[in-house]
């Protein structure tokens, strides 16, 4: 007897059960048929690439994190001190990432002319608006769809948003279901991609085998796309149970908890690093809540140290493990905040002038790009918008950016039509 | 004298955002600090307010004594800082605490200061020789229950200067000997410090003020009540007042107009009137009667208020706060 399927985020919208998820992403796969593979494409999924995003929601702060200003009237009490490339300094809050900056490229030009949350948030998850009658892929979904392998018995896409401050602006857009993420808001490990308690290992065991041996004589003799779309999406479906291990933050040694730190956050990121290692290739893990209105400078306290840490952590991990070439860490939010500290202390929404980083995969480390003015409250060089950041990590990433999708017989690239790349962040 | 009339005699805008504040007595002079990393010297009743300013830190400048032609600065950058008052001369430059130096107060016969910071220490400092006489650590923990640094914020004298109150982030409070460093009391005030594990896991809050009644037995603590969003400082200003020999939590204040965080607390010299101030948004004056056990009377301030020194029995306040000096007559 089938129980009913916890959702994955509490919401009807997500309410996803294995017998669902076959059925989607068999669909997704027969969509996919849409879209031409070439041999560039295959080459770059072998090559083993992943994405994970640090989403830093509610909009952390450029002037406490990547582009200081110390000693300006709109600076704040922070100092700025020097990283591992001599004259590029970043706040006072993250020592650790000043001290490994050789791998990672901080833009500080980004003008993105959206400071409400929820549309900025799905402007800075697509790298686009919207259309009427078009609702564009988000990140997670594209990288899912350019560096994911058909047969992987591992998601595409995970998201982790355990806050609940902030959510719901992530989606696949026009890709489909098959390119959706796997969400985890409710705790880290996966809830309904357990096999039923009433079923006994043995007999699960005895299942597949049956299914296996079932399977195999039906497609005797019989050549289909949607009989090997559908053996494809069980495959995967099978494999997201075995996954389930690598949300087992338990399974790493202690030293290795140890050194990511105690927080929710930190335990998430060595979780993005596991899914990273096993060839998922977009992992978001969000970091809620950045809205500093009110006493801005004691939440980044509390949160830039915190990330500081972690991420520079993930980054010697990543590097210690020979993955740090082929994985890209970014941290971005939907945008950055005010340089004019208010009466509260706190700093405000601003999308005129923030920064954001990209570290490993493709991307010129232990430098900066673009740069903002001395009170911070402008872009003065290299100024670009959510589209060029997209290209630049797609191209980071070994992805054409102008490479098309089609809905119909529309052709749609990945990122707006004619943006380039800023060459000047890739290796 | 019930505090009913409040009357703002000089509004001075500033560009910087002001912390800290000393008076020069029986004058209308005053050294003001804040944001741009100065000292300015003002007499507020002055068209020109500002005589001069002079460098003072390398970050926000949170704390100001004075004593004398001695003025001592303390700031986010640890600092503590020397100045012959009348000339602005750099005397001597102490790196006091390892982390943000939140407040510093004199002792009631003028010859010690007492300064805390996120470093979690208490320290008592000789304000002739620039010597510290005792460190009061351990007590306050540098991490918060949710591992995330914790702050020091506020510390006050009783009237003969034997005891020294302190308070942290969290709402621990600590009552100690001043020249003993011992320990001998402890209170919480908890309701002060808001963490959201669900929504946005992060904190807000903390109390921000503390002060010893004139007879030594109250201890009151100010800060603001239980936030919701912590995006903003939405919870009213609060005040929490111990019988602090007995450990015990005696009456609870609440700014039922304002809302923000309480900054500035003092007790009036004949004990019944206890003046907080602060904000957020907006700034405010609460003035609580502690024999009718009531917020008396409140008043909106034309800034959120971080500091105030008074004089003549709490008739004249010199306010600082965001981006203005306010002096205010009160009756």
């Amino acid at each position: 007897m089938n129980k009913i399927r916890k959702n994955y985020c509490g919401s009807t919208e997500h309410a996803v059960s294995r017998r669902q998820f076959i059925g989607s992403a068999a669909s997704g796969i027969a969509g996919a048929s849409l879209f031409a593979e070439n041999a560039l494409s295959a080459e770059l999924k072998k090559q083993g690439k992943s994405v994970i995003l640090l989403w830093l929601a509610g909009g952390a702060s450029q002037l406490e994190t990547f582009d200081p200003k110390p000693g300006a009237i709109t600076g704040g009490p922070f100092q700025s001190i020097q990283t591992s490339t001599p004259g590029v300094r970043i706040s006072e809050l993250m020592p650790k990432m000043a001290a490994r900056f050789k791998d990672t490229c901080v833009i500080r030009s980004l003008n993105t002319k959206n400071g409400d949350h929820g549309s900025a948030s799905q402007l800075m998850m697509r790298g686009r608006k919207d259309e009427a009658s078009l609702k564009y892929p988000d990140m997670g979904a594209v990288l899912a769809r350019e560096l994911g392998k058909p047969e992987s018995q591992v998601p595409d896409y995970v998201s982790f948003y355990l806050q609940s401050e902030g959510r719901n602006f992530s989606g696949s857009g026009f890709l489909g279901a098959r390119f959706g993420p796997m969400e985890l808001s409710k705790s880290v490990m996966p809830e309904n991609i357990n096999k039923p308690d009433h079923i006994s290992e043995s007999d699960f065991l005895d299942r597949m085998a049956l299914r296996d041996l079932w399977s195999k004589n039906f497609e005797t003799g019989r050549s289909s796309g949607t009989l090997a779309s559908h053996q494809q999406a069980f495959m995967r479906v099978h494999g997201l149970m075995e996954s389930q291990k690598l949300f087992d933050v338990s399974k790493e040694p202690q030293k290795m908890r140890d050194m990511y730190g105690p927080t929710q956050f930190a335990e998430q990121v060595l979780i993005a690093r596991r899914l990273a290692e096993s060839g998922v290739p977009f992992v978001r893990v969000g970091r809620a809540w950045w809205d500093s209105h009110g006493q801005n400078f004691e939440t980044h306290q509390e949160l830039v140290p915190e990330l500081d840490h972690v991420m520079a952590t993930l980054l010697t991990d990543l590097e210690d493990r020979g993955m740090l070439k082929n994985t890209l860490v970014v941290t971005l939010s939907e945008f950055g905040r005010t340089p004019g500290i208010n009466s509260s202390l706190g700093r405000d929404h601003f999308a005129s002038a923030w920064s954001c980083s990209l570290s490993g995969c493709g991307v010129k480390g232990g430098s900066i790009y673009g740069k903002t003015d001395e009170k911070g409250e402008k872009v003065i060089e290299g100024e670009i918008g959510a589209a060029r950041l997209f290209a630049t990590i797609y191209k980071a990433l070994g992805i054409n950016p102008q490479k098309n999708y089609y809905v119909g017989s529309r052709p749609v690239p990945l990122t707006d039509p004619g943006t380039e790349p800023v060459q000047e962040v890739l290796a | 004298m019930n505090f009913t009339s409040i009357k703002v005699e000089k509004n001075i805008a500033r560009q910087d955002i002001l912390f800290a504040v000393a008076r020069v007595p029986n004058s209308s002079k005053a050294f003001i600090a804040g944001s741009d990393f100065k000292i300015s010297e003002i007499d507020f009743q002055q068209a020109k307010p500002e005589i001069r300013s002079f460098p003072a830190h390398s970050s926000y400048v949170t704390a100001l004594i004075l004593k004398d032609d001695t003025l001592i600065s303390g700031a986010y950058d640890g600092k503590l800082v020397w100045w012959k008052a009348s000339s602005g001369e750099k005397i001597k430059s102490i790196d006091a605490h390892k982390k943000w130096i939140r407040q510093a107060t004199i002792s009631p016969d003028g010859k010690h200061f007492a300064s805390v910071a996120d470093d979690m220490a208490l320290k008592i400092w000789n304000i002739a020789d620039a010597k510290m006489v005792r460190e009061m650590t351990g007590e306050h923990k540098p991490l918060t229950p949710n591992d995330f640094q914790s702050m020091l914020y506020a510390c006050a004298f009783n009237k003969d200067g034997k005891l020294v109150a302190s308070v942290d982030k969290t709402g621990h409070i600590v009552v100690w000997e001043t020249f003993t460093g011992k320990k001998i009391a402890t209170m919480e005030a908890p309701i002060m410090y808001t963490w959201d594990p669900n929504a946005r896991r992060h904190s807000i809050g903390g109390p921000r003020s503390i002060a010893f009644s004139p007879d030594s037995k109250l201890l009151a603590v100010g800060g603001t009540g239980k936030i919701g969003n912590i995006d903003h400082l939405e919870a009213n200003g609060r005040v929490e007042v111990f019988n602090w020999e007995k450990s015990e939590r005696l009456h609870e204040f609440v700014t039922d107009k304002s809302k923000g965080l309480v900054e500035h607390l003092e007790f009036h010299p004949d004990g019944n009137i206890l003046l907080g101030a602060g904000g957020a948004g907006e700034g405010f004056l609460a003035f609580m009667d502690l024999k009718e056990k009531k917020v008396a009377h409140q008043e909106k301030a034309a800034m959120n208020i971080h500091a105030i020194a008074s004089s003549d029995n709490m008739k004249s306040l010199l306010a600082v706060g965001h981006h203005r000096v306010l002096h205010i007559k009160t009756a």
